[in-house]
C-alpha cells in the first residue's frame, strides 16, 4: 500500500494555486489585454518568465528572498509569523509564480479574442466593469477559461524544481508526488515511483483530454 | 432642364396626390406630385417654388389654338433654332421666358418653323417636376 | 438643444489629425455625420458617448452636462443617456435576443419595454435565437432594439447599415426611422451612404479632415434643392457624349450604368467623376415583370 499523502498534498496545492491564481490572473489579463500603458510589455515578459527560466532558477531567488535570514524573510517571520521557505504556503506562493503564466496566457487571448465593442457595448448600457466581466466577458470565453484553469492546475501538479528549492521534502508539508516519486526512486524503490508517476500520468492526460475534447467541440457534436 | 421660379397658387390633394398650381410671371403652370402639403412642407399657398422640366418634353404647336389634354400652354414665337440631323433645339419666347425644347427634326420640317414663327409651348401636368 | 463642442488629436497610420468640432442640432432632428474612411466620423461618435476621451470641450444634451474640460466634468459612458449601435452589432454571443435586450435594462425599470420594442422591430419569433442564429438584417435590428432599452437621450449609429445589401437597407432604414419617430429620439447616424441620408436625416453634418464642413439640410447638400421627383438616384458620372443638339451622359448608379439625355446649358457644369442626382416624376418609367425564361418576352429597348 503506498502512502497517499504525497498525492493529496499534490491536489490540495494545486487546487489552491489554482483558485488564488484565478482572482490575480482575471483583472490581470483583462487589463493586459486592452490596455495602451508602456509598461504593458514589462508585464508581460515577466509574466512570461517562468516559461523558459529553469525553475531552479526561481526557487533559488524565492529560498534567498523568503530565508528567515535574511531581512525580507526575516520581517515577514517576525510581524506576519508567515514563514515561506519549507512550508505548505510557500509553494503556494512560489506556485503561483510558477504557474502564472499558463493561467494568464490563455484568459489574455480569451479576452483579446473577444471584440472591444462588446465590452463597450455593455459600458453603454450602463453596466459597471465587473457586472460586464462576470455577464458579458467571461460567458463569452469559458473555454479560455477552462484552459487556462486546467493548464495552471496540472502545470502545478507537475512542478519540482522549484518545490526542490524551496519546499525540501517534509512529509504532509512539503513532500508533493513529483518529489515522492523522485524520493522512491533514489530508494530504489521502483515499485512506488511507479505508482505515484501513474497516477499522475493518468490524471494529467484525463484533465487535458476533456480540455481538448470540450474546446474541440467533440462534445456538442456528440450531444447532437 | 428648363426652370423657372413662381409661387404656389393653389393646392389639391387627393389620397397621395397633389396637384399644384404655380403662378409664374402671370401665367399658371399645373404639375402633379406624388407628396401631400402634410408630407412636404413646401406644398404651401404662396411659396416661392422652381418649376423644371426636361426640354424634350416640351411639345411645340404651331399657332395658338389647340384642343389638346396638355394643361401647360405656352403662348410665344421661335427665337432661334439650332438643327441637328435628327433632333433639333429651338429656343422659344414665352410669357414665363425663354423655354427651350428638343423636337425631332422630321417635325421641324413638317412644322415648317422658323426663327418668329407664332407657335404655343405644351408641358403635361406630370412632367413638371417642383423644386424648393 | 444638443452642443457638440470638443477637440482631440487622432492617430492612425497616416500621421495625426486633429479632430475639432463646434455644432449645435436640435432635439427630436436626425442628423447624419457623412464623409470620408478617416475623417473621423467613427472618433466623433466614441468622444459624444464617452469610450474615447477628448482633450477639451464640452458635451451638452438637453440641458445634461455629459463633458466639461473646464468644470471638470466628464461623465463614463455608463451615466450618458446613450444609445450606441456598433458598427458589428456588439450583440452578447451568450444570450438570446430577449435576454440581450433585457439585459440593457435598468435596475427597477419595467420590462413591457423589452417587449415593446420586440414587437416593433418584428423580431417576435426569434426572441429566443442567440445572434449566431440570425442574419445581420436581423442582428442589426436586434442591436438597434437594444440601444432604445434605457430610451436614451440620443441616439448614436455607427455605419450600422454598411455590412447589408440593398434590399436589407431599405427595409432597416424604415426600422430606424420608424423607432426615432415612436420614441421621439435625438439621432446621429454615420454613413457615407447618400441614399441613407437623403431618405433618413433632416441635418448634414460633413465632416473632412477632423472638422465639421458644412452642415444643413441633406437635400440642398446634394442636389442643392428638393425635387419633388420620386424617382432619384445617385451616381457618378463616368462619359458625356454630344449627340445632334443634345447630351447623353452615362452614369454609374448602384453598379449599373445609366443614359440620360441632358441640354448643352446642364452639360456645362459638369465634369467625369462628378456626384450627380439623377431625378424623374415617378409618372414615366415604365415598369415591366423580368420574366423567368428571357427567350419568352423581351424587355423593349429604348
Amino acid at each position: 500500500m503506498i502512502d497517499w499523502e504525497p498525492l493529496v498534498l499534490t491536489f490540495k496545492l494545486a487546487a489552491t494555486t489554482t483558485v488564488v491564481l484565478l482572482i490575480i490572473a482575471v483583472p490581470l489579463a483583462r487589463w493586459l489585454a486592452y490596455t495602451r500603458s508602456r509598461i504593458r510589455p514589462i508585464l508581460e515578459t515577466l509574466v512570461s518568465m517562468p516559461l523558459v527560466l529553469p525553475p531552479t532558477v526561481l526557487g533559488f531567488y524565492l529560498l534567498i528572498a523568503f530565508s528567515p535570514s535574511n531581512a525580507f524573510g526575516g520581517w515577514l517571520q517576525d510581524w506576519l509569523g508567515l514563514r515561506l521557505i519549507f512550508s505548505f504556503e510557500g509553494l503556494v506562493l512560489a506556485s503561483l509564480i510558477y504557474s502564472m503564466p499558463f493561467m494568464v496566457h490563455p484568459l489574455q487571448s480569451g479576452f483579446a479574442s473577444l471584440s472591444p465593442s462588446l465590452q463597450e457595448a455593455a459600458y453603454v448600457l450602463g453596466k459597471s466593469k465587473t457586472a460586464t466581466l462576470f455577464k458579458v466577458l467571461l460567458p463569452n470565453m469559458k473555454s479560455s477559461l477552462l484552459s487556462a484553469v486546467v493548464l495552471a492546475f496540472a502545470h502545478t501538479i507537475g512542478e519540482f524544481g522549484v518545490v526542490l528549492m524551496i519546499g525540501g521534502n517534509i512529509p504532509g508539508q512539503t513532500r508533493v508526488a513529483s518529489i515522492a516519486i523522485y524520493d522512491e526512486v533514489e530508494a530504489l524503490n521502483y515499485a512506488a515511483a511507479n505508482t505515484y508517476a501513474l497516477i499522475l500520468f493518468v490524471l494529467t492526460f484525463i484533465m487535458l483530454l476533456g480540455v481538448y475534447l470540450f474546446n474541440g467541440g467533440y462534445l456538442q457534436r456528440l450531444r447532437q | 432642364m428648363n426652370i423657372l421660379h413662381g409661387h404656389i397658387d393653389s393646392l389639391t390633394s387627393s389620397g397621395s396626390l397633389t396637384l399644384v398650381h404655380v403662378n409664374v410671371r402671370q401665367t399658371r403652370l399645373s404639375a402633379i406630385v406624388i407628396d401631400r402639403p402634410d408630407t412636404a412642407p413646401y406644398l404651401k399657398l404662396g411659396n416661392s417654388v422652381t418649376v423644371l422640366f426636361k426640354e424634350t418634353e416640351v411639345v411645340v404647336g404651331r399657332g395658338t389654338e389647340h384642343f389638346v389634354s396638355l394643361q401647360n400652354k405656352l403662348p410665344g414665337s421661335v427665337e432661334s433654332i439650332a438643327k441637328g440631323e435628327l433632333l433639333s433645339r429651338l429656343v422659344l419666347a414665352t410669357a414665363v421666358g425663354k423655354v427651350v425644347s428638343v423636337i425631332t427634326t422630321n417635325a421641324l420640317r413638317q412644322l415648317a418653323l422658323e426663327p418668329g414663327s407664332a407657335i404655343t409651348a405644351m408641358i403635361k401636368t406630370n412632367e413638371m417636376m417642383l423644386s424648393e | 438643444m444638443i452642443e457638440l463642442a470638443f477637440h482631440k488629436t487622432l492617430h492612425s497610420a497616416d500621421g495625426t489629425m486633429p479632430l475639432r468640432v463646434d455644432l449645435r442640432i436640435k432635439q427630436g432632428s436626425f442628423a447624419c455625420l457623412y464623409g470620408k474612411s478617416g475623417a473621423g466620423k467613427t472618433s466623433f461618435a466614441r468622444i459624444v458617448a464617452g469610450l474615447l476621451a477628448a482633450e477639451a470641450g464640452r458635451i451638452r444634451v438637453n440641458g445634461a452636462t455629459w463633458y466639461d474640460s473646464e468644470a471638470g466634468i466628464e461623465l463614463r459612458p455608463q451615466q450618458r443617456s446613450v444609445g450606441f449601435v456598433f458598427q458589428d452589432y456588439a450583440l452578447f454571443p451568450n444570450m438570446t435576443v430577449e435576454e440581450n435586450l433585457s439585459f440593457a435594462l435598468r435596475r427597477g425599470q419595467d420590462a413591457g419595454i423589452v417587449r415593446d420594442l420586440i414587437e416593433l422591430i418584428e423580431l417576435g419569433g426569434l426572441r429566443d435565437r442567440r445572434p449566431a442564429m440570425l442574419s445581420g438584417g436581423q442582428r442589426q435590428r436586434v442591436a438597434l432594439a437594444r440601444a432604445l432599452v434605457q430610451t436614451p437621450a440620443l441616439l448614436l449609429l455607427d455605419e450600422p447599415l454598411a455590412a447589408l445589401d440593398a434590399a436589407m437597407r431599405a427595409r432597416l432604414q424604415q426600422y430606424i426611422l420608424r423607432v426615432h419617430r415612436e420614441y421621439r429620439l435625438s439621432t446621429i447616424l454615420i454613413s457615407h451612404d447618400v441614399s441613407d441620408i437623403l431618405k433618413m436625416a433632416d441635418t448634414l453634418l460633413h465632416l473632412e479632415h477632423g472638422g465639421i464642413v458644412w452642415q444643413g439640410p441633406p437635400a440642398k447638400y446634394f442636389g442643392r434643392s428638393s425635387l419633388s421627383g420620386k424617382f432619384q438616384f445617385s451616381g457618378e458620372l463616368i462619359a458625356i457624349e454630344a449627340q445632334d443638339v443634345v447630351f447623353i451622359l452615362s452614369i454609374l448608379i448602384g453598379g449599373n450604368v445609366v443614359k440620360v439625355v441632358a441640354d448643352e446649358s446642364e452639360v456645362k457644369a459638369l465634369r467625369i467623376g462628378d456626384r450627380l442626382l439623377v431625378a424623374s416624376k415617378a409618372f414615366n418609367p415604365i415598369i415591366r415583370k423580368i420574366d423567368v425564361n428571357p427567350d419568352d418576352e423581351r424587355i423593349p429597348r429604348s
